[in-house]
Protein backbone atom coordinates (compact mmCIF):
# COMPACT_ATOMS: atom_id res chain seq x y z
CA UNK A 1 0.00 0.00 0.00
CA UNK A 2 1.14 3.39 -1.02
CA UNK A 3 1.22 6.32 1.18
CA UNK A 4 1.99 9.97 -0.18
CA UNK A 5 1.05 12.83 1.80
CA UNK A 6 -0.98 15.41 -0.82
CA UNK A 7 -0.84 18.39 1.63
CA UNK A 8 0.79 19.79 4.52
CA UNK A 9 0.77 22.75 6.82
CA UNK A 10 1.73 23.99 10.26
CA UNK A 11 -1.59 22.34 11.94
CA UNK A 12 -2.11 19.21 9.40
CA UNK A 13 -1.96 17.29 6.74
CA UNK A 14 -3.87 15.33 4.16
CA UNK A 15 -2.39 11.81 3.18
CA UNK A 16 -3.46 9.22 0.66
CA UNK A 17 -3.38 5.54 0.89
CA UNK A 18 -3.73 3.41 -2.45
CA UNK A 19 -2.26 1.47 -5.49
CA UNK A 20 -1.86 -1.95 -3.07
CA UNK A 21 0.66 -4.18 -5.78
CA UNK A 22 -0.59 -6.80 -2.87
CA UNK A 23 -4.69 -6.27 -3.34
CA UNK A 24 -6.47 -9.51 -4.71
CA UNK A 25 -6.89 -8.59 -8.53
CA UNK A 26 -11.04 -9.16 -8.08
CA UNK A 27 -11.33 -6.05 -5.92
CA UNK A 28 -11.85 -2.87 -7.73
CA UNK A 29 -8.87 -0.54 -6.01
CA UNK A 30 -9.67 2.36 -3.66
CA UNK A 31 -8.03 5.63 -2.36
CA UNK A 32 -8.42 6.10 1.31
CA UNK A 33 -7.37 9.56 2.80
CA UNK A 34 -6.27 10.60 6.26
CA UNK A 35 -6.19 14.27 7.65
CA UNK A 36 -3.75 14.55 10.82
CA UNK A 37 -3.65 17.17 13.14
CA UNK A 38 -2.01 18.35 16.02
CA UNK A 39 -3.40 15.25 18.55
CA UNK A 40 -6.17 13.49 15.90
CA UNK A 41 -6.55 12.32 12.90
CA UNK A 42 -9.78 11.34 10.87
CA UNK A 43 -9.71 8.46 8.16
CA UNK A 44 -11.63 8.50 5.37
CA UNK A 45 -13.51 5.57 3.73
CA UNK A 46 -10.66 3.27 5.25
CA UNK A 47 -11.84 0.35 2.55
CA UNK A 48 -12.84 -3.23 2.99
CA UNK A 49 -12.17 -6.31 4.89
CA UNK A 50 -9.78 -7.57 2.33
CA UNK A 51 -7.78 -4.18 2.61
CA UNK A 52 -7.80 -3.87 6.38
CA UNK A 53 -4.05 -5.16 7.33
CA UNK A 54 -2.67 -3.42 4.80
CA UNK A 55 -4.05 -0.08 5.46
CA UNK A 56 -3.79 -0.97 9.31
CA UNK A 57 0.17 -1.36 8.33
CA UNK A 58 0.32 1.82 6.38
CA UNK A 59 -1.74 3.97 8.48
CA UNK A 60 0.87 3.50 11.37
CA UNK A 61 3.88 4.48 9.87
CA UNK A 62 2.60 7.57 10.09
CA UNK A 63 0.54 7.76 12.77
CA UNK A 64 0.36 5.52 16.26
CA UNK A 65 -3.33 3.92 16.19
CA UNK A 66 -4.47 5.39 18.95
CA UNK A 67 -4.24 8.82 17.43
CA UNK A 68 -7.07 8.03 14.76
CA UNK A 69 -10.00 8.92 16.83
CA UNK A 70 -12.59 9.69 13.77
CA UNK A 71 -13.46 7.68 10.87
CA UNK A 72 -15.63 8.77 7.97
CA UNK A 73 -17.73 6.54 5.29
CA UNK A 74 -18.95 8.92 2.86
CA UNK A 75 -21.75 6.11 2.57
CA UNK A 76 -22.76 2.32 3.60
CA UNK A 77 -20.50 0.39 -0.10
CA UNK A 78 -18.58 -2.47 1.09
CA UNK A 79 -15.50 -1.35 -0.79
CA UNK A 80 -16.01 2.15 1.91
CA UNK A 81 -16.24 0.43 5.05
CA UNK A 82 -16.42 -2.94 5.13
CA UNK A 83 -13.69 -3.36 7.06
CA UNK A 84 -15.52 -1.83 10.03
CA UNK A 85 -15.48 -4.52 12.70
CA UNK A 86 -12.03 -4.84 12.38
CA UNK A 87 -11.22 -1.35 12.56
CA UNK A 88 -13.87 -1.58 15.84
CA UNK A 89 -11.42 -3.79 17.24
CA UNK A 90 -8.25 -1.80 16.68
CA UNK A 91 -9.02 1.51 17.65
CA UNK A 92 -9.10 2.21 21.17
CA UNK A 93 -11.49 5.11 21.38
CA UNK A 94 -12.85 6.51 17.79
CA UNK A 95 -16.11 7.89 15.89
CA UNK A 96 -17.38 7.17 13.15
CA UNK A 97 -19.09 10.14 10.84
CA UNK A 98 -21.75 8.61 8.05
CA UNK A 99 -25.09 9.20 6.90
CA UNK A 100 -27.72 8.86 9.46
CA UNK A 101 -29.61 7.30 6.98
CA UNK A 102 -27.02 4.62 6.94
CA UNK A 103 -26.91 3.62 10.75
CA UNK A 104 -28.96 0.48 10.83
CA UNK A 105 -26.97 -1.15 8.01
CA UNK A 106 -23.68 -0.22 8.31
CA UNK A 107 -23.60 -1.46 12.20
CA UNK A 108 -24.08 -5.05 10.18
CA UNK A 109 -20.21 -4.74 9.65
CA UNK A 110 -20.17 -5.06 13.49
CA UNK A 111 -19.19 -2.40 15.80
CA UNK A 112 -18.86 -2.72 19.22
CA UNK A 113 -16.72 -0.24 20.66
CA UNK A 114 -16.59 2.34 17.91
CA UNK A 115 -19.54 5.29 18.62
CA UNK A 116 -21.73 6.52 15.25
CA UNK A 117 -22.67 10.03 14.68
CA UNK A 118 -25.36 10.24 11.93
CA UNK A 119 -24.52 13.20 9.74
CA UNK A 120 -27.81 15.07 9.36
CA UNK A 121 -29.29 15.62 5.58
CA UNK A 122 -27.76 18.98 5.38
CA UNK A 123 -24.44 17.80 6.41
CA UNK A 124 -22.00 19.15 9.30
CA UNK A 125 -18.86 20.16 10.90
CA UNK A 126 -16.06 18.53 12.09
CA UNK A 127 -13.76 20.03 14.33
CA UNK A 128 -9.68 17.89 14.33
CA UNK A 129 -7.65 20.36 16.67
CA UNK A 130 -7.69 23.77 14.67
CA UNK A 131 -9.13 21.99 11.72
CA UNK A 132 -12.35 22.36 10.76
CA UNK A 133 -14.04 19.99 8.31
CA UNK A 134 -17.24 20.61 6.51
CA UNK A 135 -19.55 17.29 5.33
CA UNK A 136 -21.02 18.45 2.20
CA UNK A 137 -24.18 16.64 0.80
CA UNK A 138 -23.61 14.33 -2.59
CA UNK A 139 -26.73 12.27 -1.99
CA UNK A 140 -27.71 10.05 -4.93
CA UNK A 141 -23.70 10.42 -5.81
CA UNK A 142 -24.54 7.20 -5.92
CA UNK A 143 -25.85 6.32 -2.02
CA UNK A 144 -29.23 7.60 -1.46
CA UNK A 145 -27.45 8.96 1.77
CA UNK A 146 -24.14 10.38 0.60
CA UNK A 147 -21.60 12.51 1.57
CA UNK A 148 -17.91 14.46 0.77
CA UNK A 149 -15.86 15.85 3.13
CA UNK A 150 -14.42 19.83 2.49
CA UNK A 151 -11.34 20.65 3.91
CA UNK A 152 -11.68 24.76 3.59
CA UNK A 153 -7.86 25.53 4.63
CA UNK A 154 -6.40 22.82 2.48
CA UNK A 155 -9.02 23.70 -0.45
CA UNK A 156 -9.23 19.74 -0.75
CA UNK A 157 -12.59 17.75 -1.77
CA UNK A 158 -13.08 14.12 -1.17
CA UNK A 159 -15.57 13.46 -3.36
CA UNK A 160 -15.90 9.62 -2.85
CA UNK A 161 -17.45 8.43 -6.14
CA UNK A 162 -17.80 11.39 -7.40
CA UNK A 163 -15.20 11.27 -9.79
CA UNK A 164 -14.17 7.83 -9.87
CA UNK A 165 -12.35 6.16 -12.63
CA UNK A 166 -11.71 2.58 -14.10
CA UNK A 167 -8.76 1.68 -14.45
CA UNK A 168 -5.60 0.26 -13.63
CA UNK A 169 -4.30 -0.53 -9.95
CA UNK A 170 -0.88 1.33 -11.02
CA UNK A 171 -2.00 4.13 -12.65
CA UNK A 172 -0.64 7.91 -11.44
CA UNK A 173 -1.75 9.57 -8.50
CA UNK A 174 -2.53 13.06 -10.08
CA UNK A 175 -4.73 13.17 -13.37
CA UNK A 176 -2.26 14.48 -16.05
CA UNK A 177 -4.65 14.55 -19.31
CA UNK A 178 -8.24 15.53 -18.01
CA UNK A 179 -9.77 14.94 -21.91
CA UNK A 180 -8.19 10.54 -21.80
CA UNK A 181 -9.67 10.72 -18.74
CA UNK A 182 -12.92 11.18 -19.23
CA UNK A 183 -13.23 7.96 -20.68
CA UNK A 184 -12.04 5.89 -17.93
CA UNK A 185 -14.90 7.77 -15.84
CA UNK A 186 -17.86 8.30 -18.20
CA UNK A 187 -19.62 4.58 -17.73
CA UNK A 188 -19.26 4.72 -14.00
CA UNK A 189 -20.56 7.77 -13.53
CA UNK A 190 -23.92 7.14 -15.95
CA UNK A 191 -24.22 3.86 -14.56
CA UNK A 192 -23.75 4.32 -11.13
CA UNK A 193 -25.19 8.10 -10.49
CA UNK A 194 -29.24 7.88 -10.71
CA UNK A 195 -30.21 11.27 -11.00
CA UNK A 196 -29.59 14.11 -13.10
CA UNK A 197 -31.46 16.47 -10.50
CA UNK A 198 -28.68 15.47 -7.76
CA UNK A 199 -25.96 15.36 -9.86
CA UNK A 200 -26.55 19.12 -10.99
CA UNK A 201 -27.71 20.48 -7.56
CA UNK A 202 -24.48 18.92 -6.16
CA UNK A 203 -22.30 20.66 -9.06
CA UNK A 204 -23.82 24.07 -8.04
CA UNK A 205 -23.03 23.93 -4.34
CA UNK A 206 -19.56 22.60 -5.25
CA UNK A 207 -18.46 25.27 -7.70
CA UNK A 208 -19.24 27.48 -4.52
CA UNK A 209 -16.25 26.46 -2.68
CA UNK A 210 -12.85 26.71 -3.38
CA UNK A 211 -11.11 23.92 -4.44
CA UNK A 212 -7.33 22.79 -5.79
CA UNK A 213 -7.88 19.30 -5.20
CA UNK A 214 -10.67 17.11 -5.65
CA UNK A 215 -10.18 13.49 -4.31
CA UNK A 216 -12.02 10.37 -5.34
CA UNK A 217 -12.21 7.32 -3.90
CA UNK A 218 -11.38 5.59 -7.00
CA UNK A 219 -8.89 6.68 -9.77
CA UNK A 220 -6.69 9.35 -9.73
CA UNK A 221 -7.09 13.22 -8.11
CA UNK A 222 -8.12 16.58 -9.76
CA UNK A 223 -6.11 19.13 -9.50
CA UNK A 224 -5.93 23.24 -10.16
CA UNK A 225 -7.87 23.59 -13.57
CA UNK A 226 -8.32 19.99 -13.76
CA UNK A 227 -11.22 20.60 -10.95
CA UNK A 228 -13.72 22.76 -13.16
CA UNK A 229 -13.06 20.47 -16.50
CA UNK A 230 -14.64 17.81 -14.23
CA UNK A 231 -17.42 20.29 -12.77
CA UNK A 232 -18.66 20.87 -16.05
CA UNK A 233 -18.03 17.50 -17.69
CA UNK A 234 -20.25 16.15 -15.06
CA UNK A 235 -22.73 18.42 -15.44
CA UNK A 236 -23.17 18.06 -18.99
CA UNK A 237 -23.09 14.35 -18.84
CA UNK A 238 -26.42 12.51 -18.61
CA UNK A 239 -26.57 9.87 -15.96
CA UNK A 240 -28.96 7.80 -14.59
CA UNK A 241 -32.96 6.89 -15.63
CA UNK A 242 -32.72 9.41 -18.22
CA UNK A 243 -30.62 6.54 -20.15
CA UNK A 244 -31.89 4.72 -22.95
CA UNK A 245 -29.94 2.00 -23.55
CA UNK A 246 -30.70 0.18 -20.13
CA UNK B 1 -8.31 -18.50 6.06
CA UNK B 2 -8.73 -22.07 4.83
CA UNK B 3 -12.13 -23.88 4.08
CA UNK B 4 -10.99 -26.32 7.27
CA UNK B 5 -9.74 -23.55 9.59
CA UNK B 6 -13.45 -21.90 8.91
CA UNK B 7 -15.77 -24.38 8.84
CA UNK B 8 -16.76 -25.11 12.51
CA UNK B 9 -19.22 -22.04 13.01
CA UNK B 10 -20.48 -24.02 9.54
CA UNK B 11 -21.00 -26.85 11.34
CA UNK B 12 -21.99 -25.96 14.96
CA UNK B 13 -25.00 -24.13 12.80
CA UNK B 14 -25.38 -27.26 11.43
CA UNK B 15 -25.98 -29.26 14.76
CA UNK B 16 -27.67 -26.30 16.12
CA UNK B 17 -30.64 -26.93 13.30
CA UNK B 18 -30.45 -30.88 13.95
CA UNK B 19 -31.30 -30.68 17.18
CA UNK B 20 -33.93 -27.94 16.40
CA UNK B 21 -35.96 -30.89 14.24
CA UNK B 22 -34.71 -33.22 17.35
CA UNK B 23 -36.85 -30.96 19.41
CA UNK B 24 -39.91 -31.31 17.08
CA UNK B 25 -39.88 -34.58 16.86
CA UNK B 26 -39.55 -35.43 20.51
CA UNK B 27 -43.02 -33.39 20.60
CA UNK B 28 -44.08 -36.67 18.56
CA UNK B 29 -43.36 -38.79 21.48
CA UNK B 30 -45.38 -36.76 23.83
CA UNK B 31 -48.18 -37.11 21.72
CA UNK B 32 -47.96 -40.86 21.25
CA UNK B 33 -47.23 -41.05 25.02
CA UNK B 34 -50.48 -39.28 25.22
CA UNK B 35 -52.33 -41.62 22.64
CA UNK B 36 -51.25 -44.62 24.56
CA UNK B 37 -52.88 -43.37 27.80
CA UNK B 38 -55.69 -42.93 26.52
CA UNK B 39 -56.12 -46.05 24.26
CA UNK B 40 -55.35 -48.18 27.71
CA UNK B 41 -58.33 -46.53 29.28
CA UNK B 42 -60.15 -47.29 26.79
CA UNK B 43 -59.47 -50.92 26.56
CA UNK B 44 -60.05 -51.49 30.60
CA UNK B 45 -58.47 -54.53 32.25
CA UNK B 46 -57.70 -56.29 28.60
CA UNK B 47 -54.59 -53.32 28.56
CA UNK B 48 -54.15 -53.61 32.19
CA UNK B 49 -50.65 -55.18 31.60
CA UNK B 50 -49.90 -52.23 29.01
CA UNK B 51 -51.03 -48.99 31.61
CA UNK B 52 -47.59 -49.02 33.17
CA UNK B 53 -45.78 -48.86 30.23
CA UNK B 54 -47.59 -45.66 28.93
CA UNK B 55 -45.90 -44.38 32.05
CA UNK B 56 -42.15 -45.23 30.93
CA UNK B 57 -43.60 -43.61 27.12
CA UNK B 58 -44.53 -40.33 29.20
CA UNK B 59 -41.53 -40.35 31.06
CA UNK B 60 -39.23 -41.21 28.42
CA UNK B 61 -40.93 -38.04 26.42
CA UNK B 62 -40.87 -35.86 29.15
CA UNK B 63 -36.62 -36.75 29.66
CA UNK B 64 -36.42 -36.22 25.25
CA UNK B 65 -38.49 -33.56 25.16
CA UNK B 66 -36.92 -30.91 28.23
CA UNK B 67 -32.80 -32.71 27.34
CA UNK B 68 -33.81 -31.60 23.75
CA UNK B 69 -34.59 -28.17 24.35
CA UNK B 70 -31.62 -27.88 26.65
CA UNK B 71 -29.58 -29.32 24.12
CA UNK B 72 -30.87 -27.05 21.33
CA UNK B 73 -30.35 -24.26 23.84
CA UNK B 74 -26.57 -24.98 24.03
CA UNK B 75 -26.49 -25.95 20.52
CA UNK B 76 -27.81 -22.38 19.66
CA UNK B 77 -25.45 -20.76 21.84
CA UNK B 78 -22.51 -22.74 20.58
CA UNK B 79 -23.32 -21.26 16.77
CA UNK B 80 -23.64 -17.77 18.12
CA UNK B 81 -19.89 -18.10 20.00
CA UNK B 82 -18.59 -19.82 17.01
CA UNK B 83 -19.64 -16.90 14.41
CA UNK B 84 -17.57 -14.96 17.52
CA UNK B 85 -14.78 -17.15 17.83
CA UNK B 86 -14.37 -16.75 14.10
CA UNK B 87 -14.54 -13.04 14.28
CA UNK B 88 -11.97 -12.53 16.85
CA UNK B 89 -9.55 -15.49 15.22
CA UNK B 90 -10.25 -13.53 12.22
CA UNK B 91 -8.64 -10.04 13.79
CA UNK B 92 -5.94 -12.03 14.98
CA UNK B 93 -4.93 -13.15 11.70
CA UNK B 94 -4.98 -9.68 10.66
CA UNK B 95 -3.22 -8.24 13.36
CA UNK B 96 -0.77 -10.94 12.89
CA UNK B 97 -0.38 -10.02 9.57
CA UNK B 98 0.25 -6.12 10.60
CA UNK B 99 3.16 -6.79 12.67
CA UNK B 100 4.54 -9.12 10.32
CA UNK B 101 4.26 -6.25 7.59
CA UNK B 102 5.24 -3.25 9.94
CA UNK B 103 8.54 -4.69 11.35
CA UNK B 104 10.43 -0.92 11.04
CA UNK B 105 7.23 1.01 11.31
CA UNK B 106 7.93 3.70 14.19
CA UNK B 107 3.91 3.54 15.39
CA UNK B 108 3.75 0.01 15.78
CA UNK B 109 4.12 -0.04 19.62
CA UNK B 110 0.71 1.45 19.27
CA UNK B 111 -0.75 -1.55 18.64
CA UNK B 112 0.36 -3.81 21.25
CA UNK B 113 -2.74 -2.59 23.62
CA UNK B 114 -5.21 -3.39 21.43
CA UNK B 115 -3.15 -6.50 20.29
CA UNK B 116 -3.07 -8.12 24.02
CA UNK B 117 -6.59 -7.27 24.65
CA UNK B 118 -8.22 -8.72 21.38
CA UNK B 119 -5.89 -11.62 22.13
CA UNK B 120 -7.52 -11.85 26.12
CA UNK B 121 -10.78 -11.61 24.29
CA UNK B 122 -9.71 -14.00 21.88
CA UNK B 123 -8.80 -16.66 25.04
CA UNK B 124 -11.58 -15.95 26.82
CA UNK B 125 -14.02 -17.01 24.54
CA UNK B 126 -11.95 -20.19 23.33
CA UNK B 127 -12.48 -21.27 27.23
CA UNK B 128 -16.11 -20.72 27.39
CA UNK B 129 -16.29 -22.14 23.36
CA UNK B 130 -14.55 -25.43 24.53
CA UNK B 131 -16.81 -25.56 27.86
CA UNK B 132 -19.99 -25.54 25.43
CA UNK B 133 -18.62 -28.13 23.43
CA UNK B 134 -17.95 -30.65 26.51
CA UNK B 135 -21.14 -29.68 27.77
CA UNK B 136 -22.88 -30.82 24.75
CA UNK B 137 -21.28 -33.74 24.28
CA UNK B 138 -22.17 -34.41 27.58
CA UNK B 139 -25.74 -33.72 27.15
CA UNK B 140 -25.68 -35.30 24.15
CA UNK B 141 -24.22 -38.81 25.36
CA UNK B 142 -26.97 -38.77 28.27
CA UNK B 143 -30.08 -38.47 25.60
CA UNK B 144 -28.85 -40.73 23.27
CA UNK B 145 -28.65 -43.09 26.78
CA UNK B 146 -32.14 -42.28 27.80
CA UNK B 147 -33.13 -43.01 23.42
CA UNK B 148 -31.89 -47.07 23.87
CA UNK B 149 -34.27 -47.91 26.58
CA UNK B 150 -36.97 -46.90 23.50
CA UNK B 151 -36.56 -50.72 21.77
CA UNK B 152 -36.96 -52.31 25.08
CA UNK B 153 -40.17 -50.58 25.48
CA UNK B 154 -41.60 -50.85 22.42
CA UNK B 155 -40.52 -55.16 23.05
CA UNK B 156 -42.49 -54.78 26.16
CA UNK B 157 -45.16 -52.87 24.46
CA UNK B 158 -45.31 -55.51 21.86
CA UNK B 159 -45.73 -58.12 24.40
CA UNK B 160 -48.33 -56.19 26.03
CA UNK B 161 -50.26 -55.61 23.06
CA UNK B 162 -51.00 -59.23 22.12
CA UNK B 163 -52.40 -59.78 25.66
CA UNK B 164 -55.38 -57.10 24.88
CA UNK B 165 -57.08 -59.14 22.69
CA UNK B 166 -57.74 -58.52 18.62
CA UNK B 167 -60.01 -55.18 19.30
CA UNK B 168 -56.71 -53.13 20.29
CA UNK B 169 -53.99 -55.44 19.43
CA UNK B 170 -53.47 -53.45 16.38
CA UNK B 171 -53.80 -49.91 18.03
CA UNK B 172 -51.08 -50.77 20.90
CA UNK B 173 -48.82 -52.49 18.31
CA UNK B 174 -49.01 -48.80 16.43
CA UNK B 175 -48.01 -47.47 19.74
CA UNK B 176 -45.12 -49.45 19.76
CA UNK B 177 -44.28 -48.97 16.45
CA UNK B 178 -44.27 -44.98 17.04
CA UNK B 179 -42.37 -45.17 19.99
CA UNK B 180 -39.35 -46.91 18.52
CA UNK B 181 -39.58 -44.95 15.10
CA UNK B 182 -39.62 -41.50 17.07
CA UNK B 183 -36.70 -42.37 19.27
CA UNK B 184 -35.19 -43.96 16.28
CA UNK B 185 -35.22 -40.53 14.13
CA UNK B 186 -34.12 -38.57 17.62
CA UNK B 187 -31.25 -40.86 18.00
CA UNK B 188 -30.39 -39.73 14.22
CA UNK B 189 -29.70 -36.62 15.09
CA UNK B 190 -28.35 -36.73 18.18
CA UNK B 191 -25.84 -39.47 16.53
CA UNK B 192 -25.01 -37.18 13.73
CA UNK B 193 -24.65 -33.62 16.32
CA UNK B 194 -22.40 -36.01 18.15
CA UNK B 195 -20.69 -37.36 15.31
CA UNK B 196 -20.25 -33.02 14.35
CA UNK B 197 -19.48 -31.57 17.70
CA UNK B 198 -16.37 -34.45 17.94
CA UNK B 199 -14.92 -32.13 14.70
CA UNK B 200 -15.32 -28.93 16.78
CA UNK B 201 -12.24 -27.43 18.01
Amino acid sequence: MKAEKIFESKDHAWIVFGRDIDKPNAIIDTNQYMVVSKNNALLMDPGGIELFSAMLSAVIKEVPAQKITHLFASHQDPDIISSLGLWDLALTEATLHSPWLWEGFIRHFGMQNIEYDGIPDEGGRLHLDDVSLEFIPAHYLHSSGNFNVYDPKAKILMSGDIGAALEADDVPLFVDNFDEHVPKMKMFHQRWMPSNKAKNAWVKRVRQLNIDMMCPQHGRIFKGDDVGKFLDWFESLEVGLTMDKL
Amino acid sequence: MSKLDSNYFVAAATIAAKLDYATKVAHQLSLTASNARALTLRAGQSAAGFRPLTDAIHRLSDITVSSSKKINAIAAMLSKMSVEKYRADSAMKYFDAVYLKSKDSRHLASLDKVYNRTKESQAVLMADYQQKIQQLTQELEAVEGELRSAVVLKTLCQVEASQAGPLYQDALDNVAENVEQIAAKIKEQVIFSRHQVATLH
